[in-house]
């Protein structure tokens, strides 16, 4: 009868068995705290925590403190982990290093104690996860006042706090220097975008003059039912296309101006068109008819091509204008 | 007008990649239908002339624009260009009674009107000359080297062109469907005349003709056969292929149906104030005092002419609009010899007033 009871506890012992290797999985838990003792209020103290593990146990992410308060008077500021050597028993030695601030208020020199907490370490293998718990122990510190209980009494209470460190005098030489360089440099760029551009007061020159001429146009764009007003646009685009080839362009010479300036030869069309509805406009028997064949918005945008082909300057390799 | 192709070779029309807007625009008005067909034989006209004279589009053009707009016409230009064989092959194709006279230095005003001579029973005898002897059929007078005939003569021309008649026998005598064609070679300067400034005024053109520069025209123009036998080459024109007759009706109707918009004015008031007044148009030239450039000219009738010749120009473009291009194609022809500058820069005159003509075109702005 006590055999039997004897085999079903070793029964039992075997079941309980696939829970034990857990102890082995985690050798030594070692603390290093470098220096913890004189710590003040506000101190930033540090602290490495060493974990053996088996080899391919690694501490899941999860399980370690979260960077943040800890207690009343502990903030855990920051936290990570680096795997260490193999050491010779085959476990892992495991790297925390902890950063805390203390803000404790002391009176007197005292003993603190950092809180404990567990790290679960895990090994993932083709069938299942087994994992492991790391305890670690809580370690002291001594925390010292940073002034007497009761100070002698001073007129200003001011006069407890010391006086604030002179500021550091610094060089504002090269910061000048770097401050006007780089004025000048973006004036300079602003110059040449605004060269580029055809803006004010660079506006009038003969090289920008359908720069000149689409301006114009977006302008009396605003008003793109005023009769008025696509005249005046037509008419625009007409001077620009006159001081860009020097003389008077009439529709006929269309042909002739796209061979003497080939930057718009791909603006034949819009400039078919363009004198067409300019020959409607201002020659035709019904001049309302040239702003329903070419409304206000194509010639806007035959404008802004045709600056755009004048910034763009003559296709490489095909001379220019005459 | 449909059913009629094309016979000449249809003007330059550089509008070939405009879409319908200009189309629409181009075309002639159904209503003016004989405009339209008359179009067609002033086309035809020009091919016939380009056959006998080769590498004068610009001249055969113009000639056919002064036909149109009822204006006469002064060829001038090298010794051998062309001029006359252009002025026979004109007349050949332009219908009506034609009579030609030849320049000389003794030719006096009575000799156009007059034809004495001694007759069999040895009597003198006063017949009606050139001028009279087709009566009021004639309508191509062919005046070859005008410069050559007196003063006297260019006078007599001027109530010829410019009101069509004259006096003889004692009467009127009337040409209602007159045209004058002159030419002049503007190289020989001994015993010529220059024609008086209102003679001038009177010509609706005056047409300078150069030789060919194409290489292979000249080619041709030497060494083709056909080139060298005037009266062939002449003969090979279609005859009447314009009534004469009836020109003076077409000419006022499309003088009618050629619209002219009011900014095609500003247009020719602007042109016209640049011509008389350069200097504040902003016209300059090297080595010429703008203010004191023109003397006098570009008279109201030469603008007329001016609007008259540019019409018959843009209707024969296929066109019912009159645009600036078409001033600028015939301004040179009808302007140039209106423009009177002083007598210092006369001299220079074959220079300047081209060179004037072409910037005061290229400073106007159109529109």
């Amino acid at each position: 009868m006590r055999l039997r009871a004897l085999l079903t506890l070793a029964a039992l012992a075997a079941c309980l068995l696939p829970a034990l290797p857990a102890a082995a999985q985690i050798g030594t838990v070692t603390v290093r705290s470098p220096r913890p003792f004189g710590l003040f209020l506000g101190d930033r103290f540090g602290a490495t925590v060493e974990i053996e593990a088996a080899d391919g146990f690694v501490p899941q992410a999860a399980s370690l403190p979260k960077a943040g308060p800890l207690t009343y008077w502990l903030d855990l500021t920051g936290l990570s982990v680096a795997a260490g050597p193999l050491l010779p028993n085959g476990n892992r030695l495991w790297r925390l290093s902890l950063a805390y601030q203390t803000f404790y208020a002391a009176l007197d020199v005292r003993r603190l104690d950092i809180p404990a907490f567990t790290v679960t370490f895990a090994s993932d293998s083709a069938r299942a996860t087994t994992s492991a718990t790391a305890e670690v122990p809580t370690w002291p510190i001594l925390v010292s006042p940073l002034r007497e209980i009761q100070p002698p009494p001073v007129a200003d209470p001011v006069d407890y706090l010391r006086p604030e460190s002179p500021v550091p005098r610094r060089d504002p030489g090269p910061a000048r220097a770097l401050a006007w360089a780089f004025a000048a440099l973006g004036l300079a760029g602003l110059a040449l975008l605004a060269r580029d551009r055809a803006w004010w007061p660079l506006h009038r020159r003969p090289a920008r003059a359908f720069a000149a001429a689409a301006r114009q146009v977006r302008r009396l764009a605003a008003r793109p039912e005023d009769e008025a007003a696509y005249r005046a646009a037509l008419l625009a685009l007409h001077r620009g296309l006159d001081r860009t080839d020097g003389r008077r362009v009439m529709g006929e010479d269309l042909a002739d101006f796209l061979g003497r300036h080939p930057a718009y030869g791909a603006l034949a069309q819009p400039l078919g068109r363009f004198f067409a509805a300019s020959r409607a406009a201002f020659f035709g028997r019904d001049p309302a008819a040239a702003r329903r064949a070419w409304p206000f918005p194509d010639l806007v945008a035959t404008a802004r091509r045709l600056a755009a082909a004048e910034r763009a300057g003559p296709p490489a390799g095909n001379g220019g204008t005459p | 007008m449909p059913g009629v192709a094309p016979i000449a070779p249809r003007p330059r029309d550089c509008d070939a990649s405009v879409p319908e807007l200009s189309i629409r625009m181009n075309q002639i008005r159904p209503a003016d239908a004989a405009l339209t067909d008359w179009r067609q034989a002033a086309l035809r006209f020009e091919a016939e002339i380009a056959k006998a004279v080769v590498g004068q589009e610009r001249a055969i053009r113009l000639v056919t624009i002064a036909i149109f707009a009822r204006g006469h016409v002064l060829l001038e230009g090298d010794v051998g260009v062309g001029k006359t064989t252009l002025l026979r092959a004109v007349a050949r194709a332009l219908g009506g009674a034609y009579e030609r006279v030849e320049g000389t230095v003794d030719m006096m005003p009575a000799d156009l009107i007059y034809h004495t001579y001694l007759a069999e029973d040895g009597r003198p005898r006063i017949e009606p000359g050139p001028v009279l002897r087709r009566s009021q059929d004639l309508s191509v007078f062919f005046f070859n080297e005008i410069n050559r005939a007196r003063p006297q003569v260019h006078s007599l021309l001027l109530r010829l062109m410019a009101e069509r008649s004259v006096q003889a026998f004692d009467r009127e005598y009337r040409f209602p469907h007159l045209q004058v064609f002159a030419d002049r070679n503007r190289v020989e300067r001994e015993e010529t005349f220059e024609l008086p400034a209102a003679a001038r005024d009177r010509f609706l053109m005056e047409i300078g003709m150069e030789a060919p520069t194409d290489p292979a025209l000249r080619r041709s123009l030497a060494f083709d056969p056909r080139f060298h036998d005037t009266d062939t080459l002449v003969a090979e024109v279609a005859a009447d292929v314009i009534d004469q007759g009836a020109v003076a009706g077409i000419a006022a109707a499309l003088q009618h149906g050629i619209h002219a918009s009011p900014a095609l004015e500003d247009y020719v008031v602007r042109l016209w104030s640049a011509v008389r007044e350069p200097a504040k148009a902003g016209i300059s030239l090297p080595d010429v005092a703008m203010e004191s450039l023109v003397q006098g000219g570009a008279s109201p009738r030469g603008i007329a002419f001016l609007i008259r010749a540019a019409r018959v120009r843009a209707w024969l473009e296929g066109r019912d609009v009159l645009l600036p291009e078409d001033l600028r194609a015939v301004f040179h022809e009808t302007m140039a010899h209106r423009i009177f500058l002083e007598p210092v820069y006369e001299m220079r005159r074959e220079r300047i007033v081209p060179e004037f003509c072409r910037a005061v075109l290229a400073t106007v702005p159109a529109p």
